[in-house]
């Protein structure tokens, strides 16, 4: 590959190199979080983390596993800096996006750490671009404190029931009610729009429920402006979790899959509107 | 109000909302004895439709108790209401069932959509109560009368581009055509004229009274078609001349839909024109159960005549045929032999109208024998 050979010799420059022999597995996933122009990635032996935060009340994260690099090096514990999110996606793209098969973008990314910027070597039929941004000093992404251990409700559905609810909630509501129960309506979305409410109840033995694990009712509402980005996570994913903890906070996972059938995670923590009576 | 739509009703009574959308920015939900009718009517009172879903369309079609003779009539907003039949596709595939509530006191209609999976979505629309607007049509007094498969007309009117705001629908014995038409002002270099002619043959119901040239706006007309389309229902055209409204029709055992039209006082006129008459868009009063108000029980049985399927001949006062002298009176302009007549002379019966009703019905079904059509 082209690529690997013309930059053997500054390896050793890097602290982080991956490469993709698909780029669009890594503009994908990024796309999913894309509702701000500034993103903090951090880095790991384990893989990539890359974080969205929209004013302190909503934090998206992209999981991408070391494994699915077709070669991945680090030199340190931890590497973190911030770019901007939409120049990046430009970038991968830079060949045009074409989804004909067994054409792809490669990628090769590559960073020499604090000060440097981030360079992008991509190639497609034999021509290469080389693309460097500017980075940033990472932001502190907010911990939303969200622990397995304060979970109060929990559900697992299949992304395909919820996109239609999604696709069809009603706009002109500013908030999402999102009610889960032991008992009935055991998982409800509510709107509250002008011309009326609107309720979508999934039942805990639907078939599009794969796992339902509610302790106590909680009926949270959540600004719709807020949640609006999480559909294209929806979109793009084939299972979502979904999560409550005592103080009402939001956890959405989405189970992604990726060109080559590989798994990769997005989640989005969201801070509830305003506390409802629980009932 | 509680009702209960299956399966594929519920598909049909999202496609009528749609057809309905197009008319007007309110839609009327009118719980009736005979059945539930939407209706809706655009802001100049220039088009009018009401589809009416029989009792039959229904799982289950129960009025309440409050509304006995004076049913609650509640308006929407369409675009509350458009919104949750937008994808007909998705509600093919995932709803099972929809149920309709109406709730007098809190003024709300509750919509569910039990669908697959166990999913449940439930919507609460306000609606404000409101006198149900019927449009006033005396289809049976048209002298016109076409009667086609929706293919047909919808072939008809896909040769017109989608932003055509009017056409003219000309009839004469000898064909049936439409064309575009052009306020007057407008560089005639610039517009493509597009006309298109049928046969009468290729009409499973031609009637010619006088001939004439209707000018009416298609957009509107465009839900109707395609609902008629996707039900393979023929459609019935009802009109005279111009400035007259135009009624289209289309009916089968469970559902009448129908779309009533002003037209353009003189189609010719190249000059701005006002459609001559609104139509008539009266108040419904709870004791009427017909949207086409009969004058008198027998002459309901002749706009019935008028649909092939179960014919009805209506006797003329003397018993005897038409008088050969009223006939050309009204249709002096026809020369093909099946709508002529040898007739002994009789002497004129009460009313004019009387008469031109019964010389009407009697015409009609002597063009049926006369020409050996078989009607659909």
């Amino acid at each position: 590959m082209p690529l690997s050979t013309q930059s053997q010799g500054d390896a050793e420059q890097y602290v982080l190199v991956a490469c993709l022999d698909n780029a669009r597995n890594l503009s994908n996933i990024l796309k999913a979080i894309t509702f701000k122009d500034h993103a903090i990635f951090s880095a790991t032996p384990n893989g990539l983390k890359v974080t969205v935060e929209d004013s302190k009340c909503l934090q998206a994260n992209a999981f991408i596993q070391s494994e699915i690099f077709q070669e991945y090096t680090i030199k340190e514990d931890s590497v973190g800096f911030q770019v901007n999110l939409t120049v990046l996606l430009d970038c991968l793209n830079i060949f045009g996006g074409s989804t004909a098969p067994g054409v792809s973008t490669a990628l090769r990314m590559c960073y020499k750490g604090y000060g440097y910027p981030l360079t992008l070597f991509l190639e497609e039929g034999g021509v290469v671009t080389v693309c460097k941004i500017n980075t940033q000093e990472p932001e502190e992404p907010v911990d939303f404190e969200f622990c397995s251990t304060n979970v109060t409700n929990k559900v697992i559905l299949q992304s395909e029931s919820l996109k239609e609810a999604f696709s069809e909630l009603d706009m002109t509501s500013e908030v999402l009610q999102i009610t889960m129960s032991p008992s009935q309506p055991y998982f409800r979305l509510s709107t509250f729009g002008n011309s009326g409410n609107a309720h979508y109840d999934y039942p805990k033995d639907s078939d599009m429920m794969e796992l339902f694990k509610c302790t106590k009712t909680q009926t949270n509402r959540y600004k719709m402006s807020l949640l609006k980005p999480s559909t294209k996570a929806l979109a793009l994913s084939c299972k979502v979790s979904v999560r409550t903890d005592s103080r009402g906070f939001l956890s959405l996972q989405y189970l992604v899959r990726n060109d080559d059938g590989q798994i990769c995670f997005v989640e989005y923590y969201c801070c509830p509107d305003e506390e409802v009576a629980e009932d | 109000m509680n009702c209960v739509l299956e399966g594929n009703a519920v598909k049909a009574f999202g496609k009528a909302i749609h057809s309905l959308s197009r008319i007007g920015d309110e839609l009327c939900l009118d719980p009736m004895s005979k059945g539930l009718a939407l209706r809706s009517v655009n802001s100049a009172h220039s088009a009018y439709a009401c589809f009416l879903f029989s009792p039959m369309f229904f799982q289950k079609y129960n009025l309440g108790p409050e509304q006995g003779s004076e049913t609650v009539q509640c308006k929407l907003l369409m675009k509350s209401i458009l919104p949750l039949f937008r994808c007909l596709a998705t509600i093919e595939r995932s709803v099972e069932r929809c149920q309709i509530q109406i709730n007098t006191p809190n003024d709300r209609v509750k919509i569910q959509f039990f669908c697959r999976h166990g999913i449940t979505k439930t919507h609460d629309l306000c609606f404000e109560e409101s006198e149900a607007l019927q449009a006033v049509f005396a289809s049976h007094l048209c002298p016109n009368v076409l009667k086609a498969p929706a293919r047909v007309l919808g072939e008809m009117v896909k040769h017109f581009p989608v932003s055509q705001e009017e056409i003219t629908l000309s009839i004469t014995p000898l064909r049936v055509s439409l064309r575009n038409y052009f306020e007057g002002g407008n560089d005639h270099m610039k517009i493509m004229y597009t006309e298109m002619s049928l046969h009468p043959d290729e009409f499973d119901y031609f009637q010619i009274g006088v001939e004439s040239d209707i000018t009416f706006c298609l957009k509107e007309l465009r839900g109707l078609l395609s609902f008629a389309e996707s039900h393979c229902l023929p459609v019935s055209v009802h009109f005279g001349a111009a400035g007259k409204p135009v009624c289209f029709s289309v009916e089968d055992m469970i559902l009448e839909a129908t779309v009533v039209l002003s037209t353009l006082i003189d189609s010719e006129s190249r000059g701005p024109s006002q459609p001559a008459e609104t139509l008539t868009v009266a108040p419904r009063t709870p004791t009427r159960c017909a949207d086409v108000v009969p004058e008198s029980p027998g002459e309901a049985d002749c706009r019935k005549a008028a649909v092939p399927a179960g014919m009805e001949l209506v006797a003329s006062s003397q018993g005897s045929p038409i008088a050969d002298s009223a006939l050309l009176l009204l249709l002096h302009h026809l020369s093909e032999p099946h709508y002529q007549e040898r007739a002994n002379s009789t002497p004129a019966s009460s009313s004019f109208i009387d008469l031109y009703t019964q010389t009407y019905i009697q015409t009609r079904f002597k063009g049926f024998e006369a020409s050996g059509r078989k009607s659909s």
